[in-house]
């Protein structure tokens, strides 16, 4: 990856900018339609076969979905999420949970690691496991809770948008196992076409409240959904306003600043007042200093 | 040259811990704002690598914190605010000049000395608990992440309060002499005590020596 592609990176500021990409490529993106999932799962198991992940056998939690959650050794999976509709009908509301490759990515804002996380010029979010120092404040700032921690190595790991696979013209390992269609790839202006076309014809065949999923808070992600239902994201298990957290904002633009404004205001008053008051001595334990700073030049002083 | 007469201001116990929690502190500090500030990551390589600063703060923030709470129980009887602080802090300009005729006379801490040792009781407590809450992989996944968010934008603050605050200590430590001599060895002479903290004389405890 040659530095040309990154076009943001972790652990920079304006002071200290990251080099401005000189090539422009089409951003690239994931389109997951909800409407079509039927919960098979080969996304998930071409994911761990393509990037070689094992996660640990589990046990049984009262849901088809398996593992619960994403971690270090499953990037994506399928939620079960069960839901009831406005005809007391209990259905299930499938998401490819995964890697959102936000455009605002709140885990870059958060990493204090330059470099260790890093947006390319397609729009994706790539982790260098090589810089993380496993601190886990991205694992903290992330909306969707989709970047892990590994005990293990204490590294992080999440969905590379199978980098290894676009960077050679293909698609992501799930795009290309998916057995509906619900998962497309292209770039980012064709998949919200599409997703667009898909959201009128669910309009009309009644689910008036069908959406696209593509959050402004994190200025857009690299990976967008249809929804049967807009209104209620958190019946898929995503945050209905995902971004940036207050307290990560003001950590790293009003503490940062600040606080280096007092560290030096307060070592620049030390040294100036060490300067201009000089020695502060007892005259009977050292008379000789003593005498020096207090009556050496009587007629002649060094404070004009 | 006559001998001065000597008191004893700082006991053994109290003198190894402070120079061990200066120790660990500096430590502490040095791979503690290397997370602060990308661009001095160099900072915690005084651990050996960036993952070992990370790995190595928190055992190393414990190992601070903890005896400087021991300390700090320990000093508490001598930093009770008395009658004579306020008049004292009303004259912070003559004692920072050095205008000696105009300073109040304090006892065994004088006021500046008692707004540390708070400072440092409320930042040492808060930078432990955010400090655990924020330990990976260990403790953090107990906490929901806004908590634990919060607690990142906590221990920031506290941490950057603290280094002013120890700067300021080390300023003034270093600027009234004697005061390091007396943390390293214990005693201070009686001039001393009369000229920076004359009521300390008046007190019983310092009987003992
Ligand atoms: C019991 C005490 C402490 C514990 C358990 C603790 C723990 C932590 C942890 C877990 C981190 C995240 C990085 C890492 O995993 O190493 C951290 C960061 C940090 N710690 Fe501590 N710490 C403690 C005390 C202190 C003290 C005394 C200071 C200095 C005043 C300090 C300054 C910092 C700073 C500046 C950061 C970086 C915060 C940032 O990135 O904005 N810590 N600490
Ligand atoms: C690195 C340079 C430091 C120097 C030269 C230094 C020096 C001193 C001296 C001379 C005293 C005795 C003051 C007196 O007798 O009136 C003292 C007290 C003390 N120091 Fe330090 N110190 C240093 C760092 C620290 C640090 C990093 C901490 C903890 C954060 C600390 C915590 C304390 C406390 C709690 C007291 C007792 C003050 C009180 O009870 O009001 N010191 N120090
Ligand atoms: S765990 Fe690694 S990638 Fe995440 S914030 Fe820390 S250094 Fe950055």
């Amino acid at each position: 990856m040659s530095d040309k592609d990154i076009a943001a990176s972790s652990g920079l500021s304006d002071l200290n900018p990251q080099s401005r990409i000189r090539r422009t490529i089409p951003k690239i993106a994931k389109l997951f339609d909800a409407t079509k999932c039927n919960g098979c799962k080969a996304c998930q198991v071409a994911c761990s076969e393509w990037n070689d992940l094992r996660a640990e056998v589990g046990t049984f939690q009262g849901s088809y979905q398996n593992p619960m959650a994403v971690s270090a050794d499953s990037w994506t999976i399928i939620k079960f999420n069960e839901f009831v509709d406005d005809n007391k009908k209990l259905r299930w509301q499938f998401t490819h949970s995964a890697c959102m490759h936000c455009e605002d990515p709140a885990c870059l804002t958060a990493c204090s690691t330059k470099g260790a996380i890093v947006q390319k010029s397609n729009g994706t979010v790539e982790l260098n496991h090589d810089k993380c120092v496993g601190c886990g404040y991205c694992v903290s700032a992330c909306p969707f809770g989709t970047i892990s921690l590994n005990p293990k190595d204490s590294k992080v790991y999440k969905c590379t948008m199978c980098a290894d696979r676009v960077q050679a013209g293909q698609e992501p390992a799930c795009v290309k196992t998916c057995t509906t269609g619900a998962l497309k790839f292209g770039t980012r202006e064709d998949m919200l076409f599409i997703a667009e076309k898909r959201v009128a014809q669910l309009k009309e065949r009644g689910y008036a409240n069908a959406g696209l999923y593509n959050p402004k808070g994190v200025s857009g992600t690299g990976m967008v959904m249809v929804l049967h239902d807009i209104n209620k994201p958190e019946s898929y298990g995503l945050p209905a306003d995902p971004k940036t957290s207050l307290p990560t904002t003001l950590w790293q633009d009003v503490v940062k600043p600040l606080g280096t404004a007092g560290i030096l205001g307060a070592v620049a008053v030390a040294c100036v007042h060490r300067i201009t008051v000089g020695r502060n001595i007892v005259e009977e334990d050292d008379p000789i200093a003593y005498a020096q700073q207090h009556h050496s030049h009587p007629e002649k002083t060094d404070k004009e | 040259m006559h001998k001065p007469e000597l008191i004893l201001r700082h006991k053994m116990f109290d003198r190894v811990c402070h120079w061990f929690v200066v120790a660990t502190g500096i430590f502490t500090f040095l791979t503690g704002f290397s997370f602060f500030y990308p661009s001095f990551q160099w900072l915690g390589l005084i651990a050996g690598t960036p993952e070992l600063a990370r790995a190595l703060h928190p055992i190393a923030g414990l190992l601070m914190c903890l005896p400087l709470m021991v300390m700090l129980a320990r000093y508490y009887h001598h930093n009770k605010w008395e009658k004579g602080d306020l008049t004292w802090m009303l004259a912070i300009k003559d004692v920072m000049l050095e205008n000696e005729d105009k300073i109040p006379p304090i006892g065994h801490y004088n006021p500046g000395q008692k707004v540390l040792f708070r400072t440092f009781v409320i930042t040492s407590i808060v930078l432990t608990i955010t400090g655990i809450m924020m330990w990976q992989p260990y403790f953090t996944p107990f906490f929901s992440t806004v908590s634990v968010q919060w607690a990142i934008l906590l221990h920031a603050v506290c941490a950057v309060i603290m280094l002013i605050f120890v700067i300021v200590h080390f300023w003034m430590a270093t600027w009234v002499e004697g005061s390091v001599a007396g943390m390293l060895y214990g005693y201070v002479s009686k001039a001393w005590c009369k000229k920076h903290h004359p009521n300390m004389l008046n007190d019983e405890s310092h009987s003992e020596k």
